[in-house]
């Protein structure tokens, strides 16, 4: 070899006390770690992940990332989400190969119609841009967009969000634990969680395969495993975890330049950079611990995708996966620290918003566990809005109507 | 190898014939002196075991009858009852 190659993070030595830990080697919990040494100077960090980094959902979604959620707090965090990216590629140095190519959602019914045009007056309320397109704009954007009346469920119009894009999402788990690692933080793989120590109300140690560990500080993102964990004590949340498909075809020339999906077909898509159309949505509706992936589904993509856009017939699927979303009632994140346990921090609950939310949701995570407040931007986000009656609206997004409604 | 539930009349049939109707979570709470937490716990709550649990199925593209199951949600198959427990 010419030069040594260096490893982007390393075999740290497993310590028996931390000063914060990271339950989930994922994306969130590897930028939570990241910015609690970066920018609050808590370095004495642990990052423990079962398997490997990225193993989780971290490494299995489809790398997508927008800001056109239903309501306004959400729409914000994802906002902020977005214009962290170019910071984080920057301060890391570490291509995250963003592709800012803009997101068009499709609506089939005037139903659809009326919620994207409350998406985008959400959207444009928080100052983030987002226009109503009628059928024949959505073909200008996508030439290959079939929008006659021939396709099940004919186009009516569609949402551009032209913010919105695709990462490589490997990239960023990668990039996430080389700058967390660059800061002193110790990730700890194959290194599974066995229990949580409580003292008088308050966190005080974390069992693992390898031992215990001594923190006052304990972050739970874990992903569709968070239940799990909060379960290690005792703690039920309202989430369930459902497992999640997606596919890559062939990898084919440039051809779709943007995101596209569609609630009624239940499908989205984009072209990676390397050419492949990676595509997913399905999730069977009952909870699976499982990353099976099924031919019911397989079947239900190719049905979709070639109703929607023709070019695609022929192609061939190469590759199909499946990862867990923990889904909560009403479709938002569950964000919330020190209430009931004193220094038990939870970042979960994001269904399939995990990957664009990432970072941002670290940085956040970040500054209420090094302050032990919650910052405000997290404040709607608590896991008691559940009993006070005051769920978030996202069950109301442009996903959740059908071509009947 | 595929999916299946046993429906109590047309027998075992294809995952997908079949409505998943939640975990069971046994009679709903009395309302005299319902509390939020409970409420909560019964409406929202979830033990997401990963392992048997106890769920409810509606066979929908079928004769239409509701009953329950044991499924175990580490592998997504259906299992016999664990012991003591129906």
């Amino acid at each position: 070899m010419f030069w040594r190659l260096k490893r982007l993070w390393g075999e740290p030595t497993f310590k028996t006390s931390y000063d914060a830990v990271m339950i989930g080697g994922g994306i969130h919990g590897l930028a939570a770690a990241y910015f609690l040494a970066r920018e609050h100077g808590i370095k004495d960090v642990a990052v423990l992940e079962r398997r490997h980094v990225g193993y989780g959902g971290s490494g299995r979604n489809t790398a997508i990332v927008r800001a056109n959620q239903r309501t306004a707090e959400n729409v914000r965090l994802y906002d902020e989400g977005l214009k962290l990216w170019p910071r984080l590629i920057a301060e890391l140095d570490f291509n995250m190969m963003p592709f800012h190519c803009g997101n068009l959602n499709l609506g089939h019914s005037e139903a659809a119609m009326a919620a994207l045009r409350l998406a985008v007056g959400t959207a444009n309320f928080c100052g983030v841009r987002s226009e109503i397109l009628d059928r024949q704009q959505c073909r200008e954007l996508i030439p290959e967009l079939d929008i006659s009346d021939r396709p099940t469920y004919p186009i009516f119009g569609g949402m551009y969000h032209p913010p919105g894009g695709i990462l490589r999402h490997d990239a960023v788990a990668w990039g996430l634990a080389k700058g967390a690692a660059g800061q002193g933080v110790h990730i700890h793989q194959n290194t599974e969680v066995t229990g949580l120590g409580l003292e008088g109300g308050k966190v005080v140690s974390v069992e693992t395969s390898r031992g215990r560990i001594r923190t006052p500080r304990v972050l739970i993102c874990a992903g569709g495993y968070s239940v799990m964990i909060a379960a290690l004590i005792g703690l039920k949340l309202p989430i369930h975890a459902l497992t999640i498909q997606a596919m890559v075809t062939q990898p084919l020339k440039p051809i779709l330049h943007h995101v596209i999906s569609s609630g009624a077909y239940h499908v989205y898509a984009n072209q990676t950079l390397k050419g492949e159309i990676a595509t997913g949505a399905h999730m069977d509706p009952w909870p699976n611990y499982t990353t099976n992936t099924t031919a019911h589904y397989i079947k239900h993509q190719a049905e979709a995708m070639t109703d929607l856009l023709p070019f695609l017939r022929g192609v061939r699927f190469m590759r199909h996966w499946a990862g867990l979303a923990d889904m909560t009632p009403d479709m938002a994140p569950i964000m919330d620290g020190n209430d009931p346990v004193e220094g038990l921090y939870l970042d979960c609950g994001w269904g399939y918003f995990g990957f664009k939310s990432g970072p941002i949701a670290g940085k956040y995570m970040a500054e209420f566990m090094a302050r032990g407040q919650c910052p405000e931007m997290l404040e709607p986000f608590n896991l008691r809005r559940f009993e006070n009656f005051r769920p978030m609206g996202e069950t109301a997004a442009v996903v959740t109507y059908g071509p009947n409604n | 190898m595929s999916f299946t539930i046993t429906c109590p009349i047309c027998g075992r049939r294809d995952l997908y014939e079949f409505r998943f109707g939640n975990e069971d979570r046994g009679a709903p709470p009395d309302q005299e002196g319902l509390t939020r937490e409970a409420y909560t716990d019964y409406v929202h709550h979830r033990e997401a075991v990963a392992g048997p649990q106890k769920e409810w199925w509606c066979h929908r593209f079928g004769c239409g009858i509701w009953f329950t199951v044991w499924r175990d949600t580490s592998t997504g198959r259906e299992v016999e009852a664990p012991e003591g427990r129906t």
